[in-house]
């Protein structure tokens, strides 16, 4: 296993790129050392930021706050990125494989078009997540995305396939012109499944929903039964017992299409 | 932003002006902030095609509030605050004769009634225009809303002639857009710091740099977000270095380190100002100044910064992050 | 001083064809001899020595491509990127670069001289203040006329006279180089929401003006001129199946007077819709090849992304229809318009395959090199900077045949392509990217190596892969500079830019200062480009 250790609060936010467990994995202590790592302008070397143990391993660990630290695990294939504190923008943006693991908080853009692997936030996360990036017609087209806690704007924007569950709220836009794949959420705020095509949002309480989805019925799907025992590997429990409640199916946005599903969570009495 | 999402459809002021016969003012009070709007543009003048004046057009006002540019309006649609996005998404619906769901349309302020009727206008105008102001794309919403009624406007286009504006701010903001976007690519928030130009709104866009204190200088040119911005922004403009080039001495200047006044733009320098439909004005200096011109001094301080030596390793030719 | 010794020199203008030859350059023209120790020797050995490219139709610079560039920040991510460094700007490459990119990427291609083709005129100062941030290369801009309504309502009148001083006072005021016509009257019925697709129907809003009495007038008009640069013609029906029987009725109501019929691969289809759609190129080359009084450029596509920008907003809409991507649109008062729309063509489309194939049987099957030129219309066809796949197409057909391999069954029953043997050698490619422009554009400083001639000469090594060849000139040298030197850019030179002054009667802005100011917004004063907006302006005299 490699440890970093990050040594103090950059001044600027700095952008880590390098740091994945596919450029990692076959380097030595002295080249590790030597990655390159942007602040600002400058191009330095990571042991000006981070004390460096370990080498040629495909398990990376990050320990501090790295919430200005950008760009961690970005299109990584492989391995196991841990950062045992808080993570800066864009973690395991483009990645295809692997997992990554923050104990602490997350930012804006994880997972953003993502094709594949696992990412796992403890804390909260920020906005954006799985999404597509500014003008791309795509967001996450696989892969697992789990928050603990809380998620910002835009969660799932332009996805096309995969998992984001949020088990806190997240804010407006969640689901935002979604092609396909599948968001669980606590809860959200405003415009939950904003002009989605298709895919399913489940959430697991009451949320205000858009003039343009109409109400199809209340029902306890069979494909939830056999969802929620994959989720209960991640960790994420969907409820799916009659006894316990249902879901009432909104169809929509009519604004675009009627094929996307908006599921609520009704429990019984 | 809006723009990048699905495009838009738009013309230059004088098309509306000879054309248009249904105008929808969205979230935007032009008797106050554009008070030549409708003398010049929209609502008085005899166009080439509207040659009865105010009497060939009808003009809708779209708002949270009764202001002063009510007066002039024939339809008044009163929308409850924070709720564009739900009534333009609505409108986008009927317009493809999608069900709705009338109660929560009724949630908005306004009724299915209103905004079916609102459609069934828009289909029949022979030339519709929908300005849109920052009382759309500054609240709750953002670029969204600015989104949502451009495609609206698109998606008009199969059944008639219809174009969108956006309401501009003051100074030479769509100048700054259009140049920005040769030079770069980009319309704004652009970083440089890897040599090359990145663009993340929300990222890199100034109002989050600043509040997040992502950069350790700023250089303010012809703004003043000491007046505007948020306090952790105007206290990170206090802590670090601060350079303001202004003809008026401003509240970031009282923030800066250094203040250089320059010559006002129009009046005493030279230029080019873009006007809301991106058509390029040339300003004629009327008078002297004994300030330099804004230009002059980036030119001398970018004399300066040349002697430096060059910070760009070549190292970041590599394949850089996105 | 500078000699450019041992290599193959193709100069088809001066009948120079691949002689090993000394080609000498002074004070920035081609000389008969250099002398003395100061002169720079270039060893070009295994290598050819071309005049610099000439790209007769591309859109680079001014309100639409901006407009393009607004919208497509995912390109911009995606593109190339040019790192600041203290001689070189920071840019994007891509569809739509930015201006700096813009003069890099064809340099890097060993292009010298770049033809704007379609310039509003109220937005023209912004089309030049964008030209000036493109480094390297020369230019000169076509102004938009054919939906111009104060000239259309001459027309209407009858008052071609009075119509003659309104488009050479709109030139100058635009400080352009040509005149443009975009889907003549089918952009001014867009303003409607309408479109113009019969030759001999009057535009909505008229009784008289058709747009095959738009097309005769503006020819008869550039001629009476007389411009360097013939009438700039993008057709109506630009796009639709069917629409070669447009283009021949096109070519014959120009009755004999010049014309350059921009991006003719889009204007050759038989068939009656989209699933019909099929190739007319032959038909369409055998009325052309008898037609001298008019060049054309090929206007190829190639599989990818790519961008499409044009004056013709009715077919934009329409394509934003048939696939849903984003749509721009921006009408410029009284004048014309632009739309913008991104479009991937994919190999294993039908139509995109049927169009890929036109453009190349067009090269291929026009007789005359010196009257048909390589374009893509860049951006919508293919980026520019992949105009060498085109050239490694026309010259190698092996390598043609293995690509007609993959395409669709279905396709190969509708083109002509997969019959055709032809091959394109070094001199007939030198005359379609270069020599040929130069001429249709009338420069005759340009497109060769003869005495006299600007000092732009581009040097590839000999390269059997001609697309890896023309992808990477050796050297490049922009009026006697070396500009590139294996790969990097060197030196950093602005280019001129072309307009044309016309004559035209004074009292003609007595005519159009009420007009201005009952249907414009700009007034009238503010309206002529400033000649200060302008780098190293040329002006050329005519009439």
């Amino acid at each position: 296993m490699i440890t970093l250790t990050l040594k103090e609060q950059p001044e600027v936010p700095i952008e880590a790129e390098a740091l994945s467990p596919d450029v990692v994995a076959e380097l030595g202590n002295d080249e590790l050392r030597a990655l390159p790592i942007f602040f600002g302008k400058r191009q330095l070397r990571l042991e000006e930021f981070f004390e460096v143990e370990g080498e040629a391993s495909e398990e990376l660990e990050i320990h501090g706050d790295a919430s200005r630290v950008k760009w961690l695990g970005r299109g990584m294939t492989r391995g196991r990125l841990r950062i045992v504190g808080n993570a800066g923008m864009h973690l395991g943006a483009f990645m295809k494989g692997g997992s990554i693991e923050v104990s602490g908080n997350a930012s804006d853009w994880i997972g953003a078009e993502m094709s594949g692997g696992l990412i796992r936030i403890g804390g909260n996360a920020g906005g954006q997540i799985g999404a597509a990036y500014r003008g791309s017609l795509t967001g996450m087209t696989a892969g697992t995305i789990v928050v603990e806690g809380s998620a910002g704007l835009e969660v799932g924007m332009r996805m096309k396939r995969g998992i984001i569950v949020v088990k806190g709220m997240a804010k407006d836009f969640t689901g935002l012109e979604m092609k396909g794949g599948t968001i669980i959420l606590g809860g959200a705020e405003l415009r939950t499944g904003a002009w989605m095509k298709r895919g399913t949002i489940i959430s697991l309480t009451p949320i205000p929903l858009l003039p343009t989805f109409a109400y199809n019925c209340s029902y306890n799907p069979t494909f939830l039964r056999i969802y929620a025992r994959e989720l209960e590997t991640l960790g994420v429990s969907l409820p799916f017992e009659e006894s316990e409640g249902s879901y009432e199916l909104y169809s929509g946005d009519a604004a675009v299409s009627r094929k996307g599903e908006l599921l609520v969570w009704q429990p019984a009495g | 932003m809006a723009a990048q999402l699905g495009g838009k459809v738009t013309c230059t002021l004088g098309e509306v002006k000879n054309r248009a016969d249904f105008i929808i003012y969205w979230g935007g009070n032009p008797a106050d902030c554009h008070p030549l709007h409708f003398s010049r543009y929209t609502l008085t003048p005899k166009g080439k095609h509207v040659p009865e004046g105010r009497k060939g057009r009808t003009m809708v006002l779209v708002d949270v509030r009764e202001t002063p540019s009510a007066k002039h309006a024939d339809i008044l649609l009163q929308v409850k605050p924070g709720k564009d996005f739900e009534v333009v998404t609505t409108l986008r619906a009927l317009v493809k004769n999608q069900p709705v769901d009338a109660a929560r349309v009724a949630e908005t302020g306004l009724t299915l009634e209103q905004l079916q009727d609102l459609v069934d206008r828009m289909k029949n105008a022979r030339f519709g225009v929908l300005f849109f102001g920052m009382g759309l794309s500054m609240t709750r919403g953002k670029h969204m809303n600015s989104a949502a009624v451009l495609a609206l406007v698109a998606e008009l286009n199969a059944y008639t002639k219809f174009v969108s504006m956006p309401m501009r701010g003051h100074g030479n903001v769509t100048g700054a857009d259009v140049v920005m976007r040769w030079t770069t690519g980009f319309p704004f928030g652009v970083n440089l710091s890897r040599g090359y130009p990145r663009f993340n709104p929300g990222e890199f866009s100034t109002i989050d740099v600043l509040v997040r204190g992502d950069n350790d200088a700023t250089l303010v040119l012809g703004a003043d977000p000491g007046a505007t911005m948020p306090q952790p922004a105007i206290d990170h403009l206090s802590r670090t270095p601060t350079i303001v080039l202004d003809p008026k001495v401003t509240h970031t200047s009282r923030l800066a380190r250094i203040h250089i006044t320059t010559a006002t733009t129009g009046i005493s320098a030279p230029g080019t100002v873009y006007r809301m439909d991106e058509i390029p004005l040339p300003l004629k200096p009327i008078l002297e100044s004994p300030y330099p011109t804004d230009e002059e001094v980036i030119h001398r301080i970018l004399e300066k910064v040349k002697e430096k030596p060059a910070w760009t390793p070549a190292s970041f030719k590599e394949v850089p992050c996105a | 001083m500078l000699r450019i010794t041992g290599g193959k020199v193709y100069d088809p203008a001066n009948d120079v064809n691949g002689e090993v030859r000394d080609v000498c350059i002074s004070d920035g023209r081609i000389v008969d001899e250099v002398a003395g120790a100061d002169v720079r020797t270039i060893d070009a050995a295994g290598m050819v020595v071309f005049p610099g490219g000439v790209d007769v139709h591309t859109h680079v610079a001014g309100g639409a491509i901006n407009f393009a560039r607004a919208m497509t920040p995912e390109n911009h991510r995606d593109a190339a990127k040019f790192i600041h460094s203290p001689e070189l700007r920071a840019g994007v490459g891509g569809a739509t670069p930015s201006t700096f990119a813009t003069g890099y990427l064809y340099a890097g291609l060993g292009y010298t001289t770049v033809n704007e083709a379609a310039v509003p005129v109220l937005s023209a100062r912004h089309t030049h203040e964008e030209l000036r941030d493109t480094p390297l290369v020369d230019k000169s801009c076509c102004v938009l006329m054919a939906n111009n309504e104060l000239l259309l309502d001459l027309l209407e009148e009858g008052e071609t006279e009075r119509a003659r001083h309104l488009l050479a006072w709109h030139l100058w005021a635009a400080k352009g180089y040509g005149v443009k016509a975009v889907n003549p009257g089918g952009v001014t019925a867009w303003k409607w929401g309408k479109n113009a697709k019969i030759l001999s129907e009057p535009v909505p809003g008229y009784s008289k003006v058709t747009p095959a009495k738009i097309i005769s007038s503006l020819a008869a008009m550039v001629d009476e001129l007389k411009l360097p640069h013939p009438l700039h013609l993008h057709c109506n029906n630009l796009g639709a199946p069917g629409n070669i029987d447009t283009t021949i009725e096109t070519m014959k109501v120009l009755d004999g007077h010049r014309a350059h019929m921009a991006h003719l691969q889009f204007h050759s289809y038989g068939g009656d819709d989209w699933d019909t759609l099929r190739s007319e190129s032959v038909r369409l080359a055998e009325f052309f090849n008898e037609q001298p009084n008019l060049t054309a450029d090929a206007g190829a596509i190639l599989f990818g992304d790519s961008v499409t920008i044009t004056a013709d907003g009715p077919w934009q809409h329409l394509l934003y229809q048939l696939t849903g991507r984003k749509w721009g649109n921006l009408d410029v008062e009284n004048e014309t318009g632009c739309g913008v729309v991104p479009y991937t063509y994919k190999g294993t489309n039908m139509v995109n395959a049927v169009q890929w194939a036109v453009g190349l049987e067009l090269l291929l099957l026009i007789d005359d090199p010196w009257r048909i030129y390589l374009t893509t219309d860049h951006p919508n066809g293919a980026c520019f900077w992949r105009y060498p796949e085109i050239i490694h197409l026309l010259m190698n057909a092996d390598f043609r045949r293995e690509c007609i391999d993959k395409l669709p069954e279905k396709a190969l029953k509708r083109i002509y392509l997969p019959g055709i043997d032809r091959e394109y050698t070094l001199s007939e490619i030198a005359i379609i990217i270069s020599a040929g422009p130069a001429r249709a554009l009338g420069m005759p400083q340009k497109g060769h190596l003869g005495v006299g001639a600007d000092a732009d000469v581009a040097l590839y090594n000999d390269d059997p892969d001609r697309e890896r060849m023309f992808g990477h000139p050796r050297y490049l040298l922009k009026g006697g500079e070396v500009v590139v030197e294996e790969g990097d850019i060197r030196k950093m030179v602005d280019g001129r830019e072309y307009i044309v002054r016309p004559s035209f009667d004074k009292n003609i802005e007595e005519y159009l200062r009420p007009l201005f100011e009952q249907y414009y917004t700009m007034s009238f004063d503010n309206y002529p480009v400033e000649m200060e907006r302008l780098e190293g302006a040329d002006i050329r005299e005519c009439g």
